[in-house]
């Protein structure tokens, strides 16, 4: 009874990432996996239920407004919808933390300068960032990246900077920096190892964000370029079809819940772990 | 205590003015209102004229200046698009902005703090994991979907509610709603963290042995003390609430600042997207500031930068 | 907790009770609120839809788009640039004074002042002068020959002198008086907007006591509240939401082609379509009818000419364009990398996003190397009305000049002078000078068939399809959607 009970508990707390690493498999393997061009349109085949068949192919997921097949969307979405995520996070997660750690460390006026400027960042409403991104920059992948980059880093730094204060006076720092170690060396070697177990947490729970975010571009317009699939792209086109095509959004909406469902268990375990060994 | 947020509030104000400053200047790069005013037919002149008429002509840096000293003066200006003054606009969403806040709010903490409390209560079984789970879940869809899925569902299959608008707090229930589940996992684990280091203290587990009931423990101790980081995230939350609801005033046709920031973007109207950058980042500001003064006053052991 | 659950219990029942289902009321669900409502400055569809119902004009259209009178009961060209006016003399102003000569005088030398800066003052600015001639006369003089006058006079709404004098631009805004069938009643900004009908109205009343328009910028959701029944009628809907709608009891799904005329707009001076070939080849590759039958069905009607059966200097008889996708990579084969230059496709949000992947397609599919770049709208429209080299290689757009009259669409759009034209054709330019300027219609006829067959065997801008409008309502409103998408409400009826 108990080892049945500790089998589902451990159970529970693997599946979150045997599940992302199944959708990233998809998303890394989607051409040869896809059944057909997820892009081909079919003008004839609009709109049709799971099963339907033509042109000698089955859509198994149904077909889209615009007759594509929505399997082979939904495999080629996971390619943007995780990579849009991924490359966010790591970016704004780089300058964030950059951001933080010198803040925290170098105090003064580096950090008056630092942490008025992340002020700012986080009072200008997302929205309007990524409408001027779009509207300068133009649109696409790249810049969807940057417009939630451009966004997000400033709670990294928030973070960093909190962590490291705490360090900056702790003996082994306080010893390195006697020792004359240089500031990178410092920040790289002694005091990013020790901080970086908050800062996973807040990556992994900001992974998820950036899945939901990147949905939230395509609903307002200023998402990856059509024809191109995303979860995101396909749940908002697919959301006034609820009634009419269920098919289009609720496959979408199902990935992109069990993506962003996964990324913010890990993230819990993650922070519970940390908080234990403290 | 006084030299600190004298300190931080000229932080604040500094803050702000860069913020200000910012996208005055930003929000000039991506074009301007002219285009949208006028029909498709009109011509090179018609622009200009247009410009000229609503002062876009002149050199940027007299139009900053310009608009700095009206905002000295308390006078945010007049909208190009809606031919209003842009304090009476802003005035006119923020009934509801503070509507849908609080309504999020209490759906947050509602929902939030018992089941915080019952996941702390349970810790290590298998129930606080999936109540935990059911929390992340509720934060894992778009609310662009989850917010039409709730008006097919209640508004027009069950026809419980309003499927969209204003007017009476039956309009509220669903976008508080689709916002509040936003915040409810922040809350969650903020109790359940709080009242765990509670369950720890020494009071708690003499209470305990002295065979006080859970119930009452609960009542008297674990939730008044765990309101502490409660009330004081709550400043950052609330800052979240009011410039996160763009989507959710947006697919419930709630015109809040939110909605009005998006369409203001969308059609140029600089004035009225500077007026509500800069009141969202005293807002912003002024909730870190207060979040931080909470911390020092609950928590005395946190020490308030003073500058040296 | 107690009152929490009392006050949600009214909510709903309050909820419930201001459904308008049982009141002689209609809510309509615009996309956004007005902009203004004063007619005279604003350039807005939402305003448009209210402050119709407010202000009377001088001339109108009648649901067929034939001018018919309004407040000018009869009108004579006196000159070639002269037309004189008879008013009705038993119009009032909602506030009961009198709607006389000096007001119409009054709101034409108001709209054309460049001082007063009113978005419209391009369609009016022709208009040199306007005189009273006696208590039910006016005379408009233009700077010449202005064919399309009175088609613009159909916007142009009639404000009254002595209350725009007394109140000022800003409060008339905010509280407009007219002498249309229904009065300005309440405007809760950022809400909604209601009229109330004007029992004394000269004309036809409307059917019904109050008319609520609220702002609901997501179409999904304007279906639900259509669906729900807290709405009446609903604008801005696609296609595709009737089929949400279809076996939905008591709503209904009209529409009408309107004004509007979709179009490829090409950059004539960047490759691949600086080479009349490849305009030619996307003319080909293009499925107007796919895309009008297969993917609207609204009733669009597919078109070889920059204008539609609803504008005056329509041509019948310009040859529809061939789907001959063969021939098109033909075409595209003998310049092979020309027709593989990366084409930028321009277009907005606003526009359909189904049509604009579906050409995308169809043009990638013949040899083309098109991606498709959205943005909002403002940036769509820089872009679109840039320099040519900084313009994207191919846009999409719904033309409306809200006038009916080809003028409004092939000068803009194949004039050289124009903002929106990359064409650069002395022999255009002649053509639609003289017709702008003539009073013959015969003249005018001929020169826009000329140049619509000169553009169907150039294809310097690719016409595509008459674009249709799609409303949802409910099935107990009877409503003629027009070309000029109007919104009269005392054209409508409701039966219980």
């Amino acid at each position: 009874m108990a080892r049945s009970m500790s089998l589902v508990r451990t159970g529970l707390s693997w599946w979150p990432a045997l599940l992302l690493a199944t959708l990233v498999l998809f998303a890394v393997f989607a051409p040869w996996i896809v059944p057909v061009d997820p892009d081909r349109q079919n003008l004839l085949g609009r709109l049709k239920p799971p099963g339907f068949e033509a042109r000698g192919h089955v859509f198994w997921l149904g077909s889209d407004e615009l007759g594509r097949d929505v399997l082979s969307r939904l495999i080629y979405g996971a390619r943007v919808s995780i990579s849009v995520a991924f490359l966010s996070v790591a970016l704004s997660g780089v300058v964030g933390v950059s951001v933080g750690m010198l803040a925290g460390y170098l105090r003064g006026t580096v950090e008056t300068v630092l942490m008025r400027l992340v002020d700012i960042f986080l009072s200008i409403p997302a929205i309007l960032l990524a409408i001027i991104t779009v509207a300068v920059l133009g649109p696409g992948f790249i810049n969807v990246i940057l417009v939630l980059a451009l966004t997000r880093w400033p709670r990294y730094a928030r973070v960093a900077y909190g962590q490291t204060l705490a360090l900056a006076d702790r003996p082994f720092v306080t010893l390195a920096r006697a020792m004359g170690a240089s500031t990178p060396r410092v920040l790289f070697t002694h005091i990013l190892p020790n901080i970086a177990g908050p800062l996973l947490v807040v990556a992994t729970l900001e992974f998820g964000l950036m899945v939901l975010f990147e949905a939230g571009l395509s609903f307002l317009g200023l998402g990856v370029q059509p024809p191109t699939a995303s979860w995101g792209s396909m749940l908002s086109t697919g959301r006034s079809y609820v009634a009419s095509a269920w098919w289009i959004a609720t496959f979408a909406g199902l990935a992109l819940f069990l993506l962003v469902l996964s990324a913010n268990l890990i993230g819990d375990r993650l922070s519970d772990q940390i908080g234990k060994g403290r | 205590m006084f030299r600190f947020l004298l300190h931080r509030g000229g932080q604040a104000l500094v803050a702000a003015f860069g913020v200000v400053t910012l996208v005055f200047f930003i929000q000039r790069l991506a074009g301007d209102p002219t285009a949208l005013l006028l029909p498709e037919t009109a011509t090179q002149a018609d622009i200009e004229s247009m410009r000229t008429s609503l002062g876009l002509d002149r050199a940027l840096w007299v139009q900053y200046l310009d608009f700095l000293s009206d905002v000295v003066r308390l006078d945010l200006g007049q909208s190009f698009v809606q031919n209003a003054p842009v304090l009476e606009i802003i005035l006119s969403r923020l009934p509801q902005t503070l509507q849908l806040a609080a309504g999020a709010l209490v759906v947050a903490l509602a929902i939030g703090m018992p089941l915080g409390l019952l996941m702390a209560l349970t810790r290590g079984r298998l129930v606080s994991r999936w109540i935990m789970g059911v929390v992340l879940a509720c934060q894992s869809m778009p609310t662009f979907w989850s917010g039409i899925m709730m008006i097919l569902v209640f508004g027009v299959w069950l026809k419980w509610l309003p499927p969209s608008g204003t007017g009476t707090l039956a309009h509220l229930v669903m976008p508080s709603i689709a916002l509040g589940l936003l915040s409810l996992a922040t809350y969650a684990r903020i109790v359940r963290s709080a009242v765990i280091d509670e369950l720890g203290k020494d009071y708690v587990r003499s209470a305990r042995a002295r065979g006080v009931g859970t119930g009452r423990l609960v009542k008297h101790h674990l939730l008044r003390n765990s309101l502490i980081p409660v009330i004081s995230i709550t400043a950052l939350e609330l800052s979240q609430l009011l410039a996160g609801a763009v989507i959710v005033e947006t697919v419930f046709a709630w015109p809040g600042l939110g909605l009005l920031t998006v369409q203001s973007i969308a059609s140029r109207d600089f004035l009225v997207v500077q007026a509500v950058v800069l009141i969202g980042a005293f807002v912003t500001i002024g909730a870190n500031l207060a979040a931080d003064i909470l911390y020092s006053v609950v928590d005395p052991r946190v020490r308030l930068t003073e500058p040296s | 907790m107690n009152h929490v659950a009392k006050g949600l219990l009214t909510g709903i029942t309050l909820g419930v009770l201001s459904m308008p289902a049982l009141a002689r009321d209609i809510t309509i669900d615009l996309v956004g609120e007005p902009s203004s409502l004063d007619p005279q400055v604003q350039w807005n569809p939402d305003s448009y839809y209210v402050y119709r119902n407010v202000f009377d004009n001088l001339v109108t259209r009648d649901n067929e788009g034939v001018i018919v009178p309004q407040i000018a009961t009869d009108w004579e060209q006196t000159g070639d640039t002269e037309l004189t006016l008879s008013l009705r003399d038993d119009v009032s102003f909602h506030d009961g004074e009198k709607l006389s000569a000096e007001d119409v005088v009054f709101s034409v030398k108001r709209i054309t002042d460049p001082e007063f800066g009113s978005p419209q003052l391009g369609q009016f600015n022709q208009i040199t002068n306007a005189e009273v001639i006696d208590d039910v006369t006016v005379k408009l003089t233009t700077d010449g020959p202005y064919p399309a006058l009175l088609s613009q006079l159909v916007k142009l709404s009639i404000v009254p002198k002595h209350v725009v004098e007394e109140v000022g631009k800003e409060a008339f805004n905010t509280a407009p008086v007219g002498s249309g069938p229904y009065k300005f009643e309440e405007w809760k900004r950022g809400v909604s907007v209601t009229l109330s009908r004007n029992e004394d109205y000269w004309g036809q009343a409307g059917p019904f006591d109050n008319a609520i328009y609220r702002a609901v910028p997501d179409s999904a959701t304007r279906v639900a509240n259509l669906q729900a029944g807290s709405a009446d009628l609903v604008v801005s809907i696609n296609s595709d939401a009737t089929l949400q709608l279809q076996g939905v009891d008591g709503v209904q799904v009209l529409s009408a082609p309107t004004e509007r005329v979709a179009y490829l707009g090409m950059n004539l001076d960047k490759p691949p379509f600086n080479d009349p070939d490849m305009r030619k080849a996307a003319s080909l590759a293009i499925d107007i009818e796919g895309i009008t039958q297969g993917l609207l069905g609204a009733g669009e009607i597919p078109v070889a000419q920059l204008a539609s059966p609803a504008h005056f200097g329509y041509a019948d008889g310009i040859e529809p364009f061939v789907y001959d996708p063969e021939a098109a990579k033909k075409l595209t084969a003998a310049k092979a990398d020309l027709a593989a230059t990366p084409a930028n496709f321009a277009t907005a949000p606003v526009f359909d996003q189904r049509v604009v992947q579906a050409l995308q397609q169809m043009l990638n599919d013949v040899g083309f190397n098109v991606s498709i770049s959205v943005t909002d709208m403002p940036t769509y429209l820089n872009i679109v009305r840039s320099e040519p080299a900084d313009n994207a290689e191919l846009s999409f757009g719904r033309w409306s000049c809200a006038c009916q009259d080809a003028d409004g669409i092939t000068y803009p759009l194949l004039h050289s002078e124009s903002l929106w034209s990359r064409v650069n054709e002395p022999e255009f330019d002649v053509l639609l000078d003289s017709a702008r300027v003539s009073l013959d219609k015969s003249v005018r006829e001929e020169a826009y068939r000329k140049v619509h067959e000169m553009n169907r065997e150039q294809v310097l801008a690719l016409p595509l399809y008459q674009a249709a409008v799609l409303y949802g309502a409910s099935s107990k409103l009877s409503f003629v959607p027009t070309a000029n998408e109007s919104m009269f409400l005392n054209r409508m009826t409701w039966s219980d």
